[in-house]
């Protein structure tokens, strides 16, 4: 798990341009702070897919979804994963909004670097053992995305026993806590031309979104 | 004889997995296993039989997620699943012949609780309330609370447990690799507060095989006095072509555990991945070994939520304050319910070097209890640090101690008998350190003996209670020797005595020393060096004293506890080196460019000289609005950035607290622009966004009323109407939680026709905000403050 500078600092609103030094020694103690005191953790279940029309069925949960269906076209398993760096992010923010203000707003996206990475990571292992059996990956989807229903999440927690498991929670209003934490379906597919490493932005409804990534969608 | 005669004299067999044997019978990922009880009760009652056959003395029920959260919409209660769990259990019991003992298996919610989740300390106590009543009235013989990896969730469990019945209670928790528990508590922490909770035994079950485990239970055995339970999983979970399989065989399992058997383990069993087999192997094994008897570790412990702090050793400071005692600004905070000063006292005194934060919130004229429960609540949630819980309302301390997550300290108990009756019940159950001052239905003793005599009884009657001398912390009262000549030296001679002859650990409130006293910081950093040597554990003092620090620093130096002198050198070092870097004090910086520039420390400085020649809005209109408009205006060109606007906001905020100050002196109220009611939505609990409106609208000079997040409309309303405001700022970060925004503005609208709202936060568009009735749709922190400039000047 790293919290990457430049995606810090893409999360804080820059494009390109240079950040004073205050700012640049901000990021720097974020980093420091998150890397240092964070326990990342990671649990993930594969399981049979099918896709039947809009319908798909991942073991036995049954997800209505036409991007999700067409994300899975032609998967005979899926991997379900949740993925957390823990409450560290979450604790530092609360304090530094107290404090200092500027450094919580650092954490803050520092903290989305650090998951980012993380998932990135426990995604290249669950490459690499799916390799080995032949399998090639669809790009990493989670409820919430078009109109896979925020909904699932539900499903998804008890499947993979998040809380227990590697202390992911969910509040009533289907809001992960620790709140830097992912959960995602990755397809594996025999067809090595139908997986993708792209992030999947255009299927997104939030048209005018921050880190919208344009032009680079399959 | 009954599980709690046999427990550590003996040793005792948990049974295996129940989870890993049901999904081999057909159990789908994702169904509740609970629900089986009912449905399908032949396989449970079946299992538990094999675990009996295999030697097993306690079979948990399969009740680990029978909680109201995780049964909800399954069509059955609580109480029925755990009834029936209890039931069989018993029922195969009887039908093996065998002596066994029937345990009400509690795992976690899985949910977190606040500050960082939504569900509160008493709704998480009342959910685990139903399972346990259920489970007594089922016959279970004792509660096993186990997978549990929150020491707040074990503490409402434990006290659901303890209120409502009388069963003997084990606690078993999930550790990571680096030894800690998934909110960041490590061993010495959990186990400082189930000692304090008095629980019957505690231990590791989950996460790992024997063999990972078996790392954790020299630490462990070193530092808890209870009997200890381990229950492994049969090694790491490994998936192999995607089933999830534990590799660790029967053979394996049972060697592991022999070993760690003869190590000081009262019980032992398993968790996911073993089978009657690994019990039968373990149970071969070990049936003839017997435990290491218990011995008292006799540690002298408080905790937080992620460590302990033990006061053998190198002598702690107890932050003194968050006190408004003498402080008029504090009592104002206070009466103003600012919350947020009380914190940054906390986090000021960590950052110089507190070990325990005092926290005394006692006005007359405020409701102490709801004080003390709000500040100890937002104190954990900022701070890591244990808390000396400093009150003399019983109602108030027994409201903190319930809330806190640890072992607290209080302050305080003392000779009197109403005190000690009042406090020890308290601190028995709840499990306290305890501050004991040496005085009593007459006064203070005008003598080193006297308080000494008083030191003694109230000893004798903690034990009374089962509370040792290990768990208290004696004050044997500073006075000022303003007033008496003789007075530190028998406050002195007492303390040495308490605890170099009565071998109890001391405390001292050490500025009273120099009360009446000219330059009282010379006279109490000696007074306190004098009675660090004398045997002082802990010292009450202020941490923002640079003296009183540098005498606890220098006397740790020389008295050889700290090692190497590193802990000196390393604080002090640098101050030699570099008297004065700070680029702030290299120059003079107008008010102005010290807030272009984010400089706090300048700011302040500037805005007092200017004060010297201009007039207040002088100021204000032509330094600070320009500095931060400017600002502003970089930030929507995209040339200023996030954190450079908030360290600009933060600097105004110097500048703007130095004219406030100046206007207070000249007996002017300073003026406000208007008021804002904000709030995150209910279902919301991600609120940076709106706290980073609320700074700026503050520079801008308009009164905020934060009302928080995950704030339900009608308090929106209330608090419109209440504060008259014409305009109300929301912010919701879900797509799900819009809805709840726009049922907050439909209220608003209805009852407040006049007034305008505001709306972001991350999922919000422009025709989203459109959508849902909203006046304005802010895409950033500045469109806010636009907006609410353009209102409020119209």
């Amino acid at each position: 798990m790293k919290a990457d500078r430049k995606e810090t600092m893409r999360y804080l609103g820059y494009r390109g341009q240079e950040a004073d030094p205050q700012t640049v020694r901000l990021i720097e103690e974020a980093a420091k702070e998150l890397e240092g005191g964070s326990s990342p953790k990671s649990i993930y279940r594969e399981y049979d897919c099918k896709v039947l029309g809009e319908l798909v069925k991942i073991g036995g949960l049954e997800i209505q979804s036409r991007n999700l269906a067409v994300n899975l076209k032609g998967c005979e398993r899926a991997v379900l994963l949740a993925a957390t760096i823990g409450r560290t992010a979450d604790f530092l923010i609360r304090k530094y909004s107290i404090t200092n203000m500027a450094k919580a707003a650092v954490v803050q996206a520092a903290g989305a670097a650090c998951i980012e990475s993380y998932v990135d990571e426990v995604e290249e292992e669950i490459r690499k053992n799916a390799r080995n059996r032949g399998l090639y990956l669809r790009p990493r989807f989670s409820p919430g995305y078009g109109d896979f229903a925020l909904e699932h999440q539900r499903d998804l927690f008890q499947m993979l026993e998040c809380s227990k498991r590697i202390g992911l929670t969910l509040t009533e209003g289907n809001l992960m806590m620790p709140s830097k934490s992912v959960t995602a379906v990755i397809g594996l597919t025999v067809l090595e031309r139908e997986s993708c490493q792209m992030e999947t932005c255009s299927l997104c409804a939030k048209t005018d979104c921050e880190f919208r990534q344009e032009g680079v969608d399959l | 004889m009954s599980f709690k005669e046999r427990l550590g004299t003996e040793l005792l067999f948990f049974d295996g997995a129940m989870g890993t044997l049901l999904q081999e019978r057909g159990l789908k990922s994702g169904e509740l296993p609970e629900i089986w009880n009912a449905v399908r009760e032949e396989v449970i009652f079946d299992i538990h039989k094999q675990y009996l056959d295999a030697g097993c003395d306690i079979i948990k029920a399969n009740t680990f997620g029978a909680n109201p959260f995780k049964i909800k919409g399954t069509g059955y209660t609580c109480e029925e699943l755990v009834k029936k769990g209890i039931e069989i259990v018993k029922h195969a019991i009887a039908q093996s012949g065998r002596k066994a003992y029937a345990a009400l298996d509690i795992g976690s919610l899985g949910k977190l609780l606040e500050p960082l989740g939504d569900l509160s300390f008493e709704e998480a106590y009342q959910a685990f309330v139903p399972m346990c009543t259920a489970g007594e009235q089922a016959g279970a013989d004792l509660c096993l609370i186990e997978t549990m990896n929150d020491t707040y969730e074990i503490k409402a469990a434990v006290l659901a447990a303890k209120e409502h019945t009388s069963l003997p209670v084990v606690v078993t928790m999930v550790f990571d690799e680096s030894g800690k528990l998934l909110t960041g508590a490590d061993m010495e922490a959990a186990v400082a507060m189930l000692e304090g909770l008095r629980v019957d035994a505690l231990g590791l079950n989950c996460g790992f095989g024997p063999d990972v485990m078996q790392g954790f239970l020299p630490r462990l055995r070193e530092i808890t006095s209870l009997p200890i339970v381990v229950n492994p999983n049969a090694g790491l979970p490994v998936v192999v072509d995607g089933r999830t399989c534990f590799q660790v065989g029967p053979e394996e399992f049972a060697g592991v555990m022999k070993k760690i058997a003869g190590d000081g383990i009262s019980v032992m069993g398993g968790c996911c991945g073993t089978t009657p087999a690994h019990l039968r192997a373990l149970i071969e094994s070990c049936r003839e070994l017997t435990p290491m008897p218990l011995t008292d570790k006799n540690r002298s412990v408080v905790s937080s939520y992620t460590h302990a702090v033990e006061l053998n050793g190198r002598p702690k400071i107890i932050g003194e304050r968050i006190n408004p005692t003498g402080k008029s600004r504090f009592k104002q905070a206070l009466r103003d319910h600012d919350l947020e000063y009380i914190y940054k006292e906390a986090l000021a005194q960590q950052d110089r070097g507190a070990h325990i934060l005092d926290v005394n919130v006692g006005l007359p004229e405020i409701d102490e209890v709801e004080m003390m429960r709000s500040v100890v609540t937002g104190l954990q949630g900022i701070t890591d640090l244990p808390l000396q819980i400093d009150t003399s309302d019983p109602e108030a301390m027994e409201t903190a101690m319930r809330l806190y997550n640890g072992k607290p300290l209080l302050n305080s108990v003392n000779g009197k008998q109403e005190s000690m009756d009042a406090v020890f019940p308290l601190a028995a159950k709840y499990g306290a350190m305890v501050v004991c001052l040496t005085l009593d239905e007459d006064g203070i003793p005008g003598t080193a003996h006297g308080r000494i005599k008083i030191a003694e009884k109230i000893i004798a009657e903690a034990a009374k209670y089962g509370i040792g001398k290990k768990d208290l912390l004696i004050d044997t009262l500073t006075m000022t020797i303003s007033t008496g000549q003789e007075n530190a030296k028998i406050t002195l001679d007492a303390l040495h005595y308490v605890r170099h002859v009565l071998g109890v650990h001391t405390t001292l409130g050490v500025s009273n020393i120099s009360f009446g006293l000219p330059q009282r910081e010379q006279v109490n950093t000696a007074f306190f060096t004098i009675a660090l040597s004398q045997g002082l554990s802990a010292g009450i003092i202020n941490p923002n004293s640079q003296a009183m620090m540098a005498a606890y620093h220098s006397y740790c130096a020389l008295n050889g506890s700290d090692s190497q002198c590193q802990d000196y050198i390393g604080l002090y070092s640098e101050q030699d080196a570099q008297p004065k870097t700070s680029h702030e004090q290299s120059g003079f910086v107008s008010l102005f460019d010290a807030v272009v520039r984010g400089l706090a420390e300048s700011a302040s400085q500037a805005a007092k000289k200017e004060l010297e020649t201009k007039k207040p809005l002088e100021i204000i209109d032509e330094d600070l609005i320009p500095a931060l408009d400017q600002v502003g205006q970089g930030f929507e060109n995209k040339t200023v950035f996030l954190p450079q606007l908030l360290m600009s906001a933060d600097a105004a905020k110097a500048g703007f607290d130095a004219i406030k100050e100046h206007l207070q002196a000249e007996g002017a109220a300073s003026e406000s622009k208007g008021t804002i009611v904000i709030a995150t939505v209910k279902g919301d609990i991600h609120d940076i966004g709106k706290n980073i409106v609320k700074v700026l609208l503050e520079n801008y000079g308009f009164q905020v009323i934060d009302l928080g997040k995950d704030v339900a409309p009608e308090l929106v309303v209330e608090a419109a109407k209440e504060h008259k405001v014409k305009l109300v700022g929301l912010s919701a970060l879900m797509t799900t939680t819009v809805a709840n925004m726009e049922l907050t503005i439909q209220m608003l609208k209805k009852e407040l026709p006049d007034c305008k709202v505001m709306v972001g936060g991350a999922v919000l568009t422009q025709t989203y905000a459109d959508m849902i009735g909203a006046d304005f749709y802010s895409k950033d922190a500045m469109g806010s403050i636009r907006y609410a400039n353009e209102l409020f000047s119209s």
